[in-house]
């Protein structure tokens, strides 16, 4: 094996706690999470001689990744369909009314934000995000990680999580209302 | 003229999420637009939305930095004031 070889595989290697947590977001599941870290890896390090560095190894590797979970929903894998209860509470709409007046306004001014640009800026704030993402009700972070990461349809949502259209409005719109709500408080005040 | 529905600022962080889903009706898009342009605290609010997307896209497509503990730091701090 060349230098070069050797480090691509070490630099692999490397991502794959990432990759972990990722999937353990859209999964909720350690082992299933393990699991599919690892098909990408062999499969990141399997493509390898063909990588070239148009993109990052890190972009490559999250794409295998994107690519290994929609194919294990579209072929209905066990392994991703954990039944998923979920809870009442998700799926309340009367929820954040402490955020709004009884007029249904905004209740406070909001803090301008401003994207991260500096490399420590990013982490931190990333740091945040992912903090944020696992604190979602699962349910409600397998919903919201499939329309914004996966980019399924919502009806391919729907009918993954066995919830009616509404219900998955209802699911995408509290994740994305406590996602903001949790870098407010967690990231822009911190 | 027409009427046009009015929405309130909860309404309209409904639709802000909605338009992530699917494309809004001109009703829609109006009725939003239009409210917004009135209200500090729904710019406020969209702002922030807008770069919660832009950032959850960055973090889904792997260009987010490592976060692993081990990974070398910048050496100067952070100048953690302006936040």
């Amino acid at each position: 094996m060349t230098d070069a070889a050797l480090d691509l595989t070490e630099e692999i290697a490397r991502f794959r706690p990432m990759l972990y947590r990722l999937a353990l977001l859209q999964l909720r599941d350690a082992a299933a999470a393990d699991d599919v870290a690892q098909e990408t890896v062999l499969a990141a390090l399997e493509g390898a001689p063909r990588f070239r560095a148009q993109s990052s190894l890190k972009t490559w590797m999250f794409a295998i990744l994107r690519h290994k979970m929609i194919d294990s929903i579209r072929a209905r894998d066990r392994r991703v369909r954990m039944p998923d209860e979920g809870s009442a509470a998700e799926l309340d709409i009367t929820g954040f009314n402490t955020l709004f007046t009884a007029e249904d306004c905004w209740a406070a001014p909001k803090d301008v934000w401003t994207d991260p640009e500096s490399v420590v800026e990013r982490k931190a704030f990333f740091r945040v995000l992912e903090a944020c993402l696992t604190k979602l009700p699962a349910r409600t972070a397998r919903a919201f990680l499939m329309r914004e990461w996966l980019e399924l349809a919502p009806e391919e949502v729907s009918a993954e999580l066995k919830v009616s259209a509404g219900n998955l409005r209802v699911l995408l719109y509290r994740a994305r209302m406590q996602l903001r709500l949790c870098l407010d408080l967690g990231w822009n005040r911190a | 003229m027409t009427e046009r529905p009015k929405v309130t600022c909860r309404e309209t962080s409904w639709l802000v999420s909605d338009a992530r889903d699917r494309p809004l009706l001109e009703s829609e898009k109006e009725a939003l637009a239009e409210h917004i342009a009135g209200c500090s605290l729904c710019q406020g609010a969209s702002e922030q939305f807008a770069v919660l997307f832009r950032q959850v896209g960055v973090y889904f497509k792997g260009d987010a930095p490592d976060s692993d503990e081990d990974a070398p730091d910048s050496d100067e701090d952070a100048p953690d004031s302006d936040k």
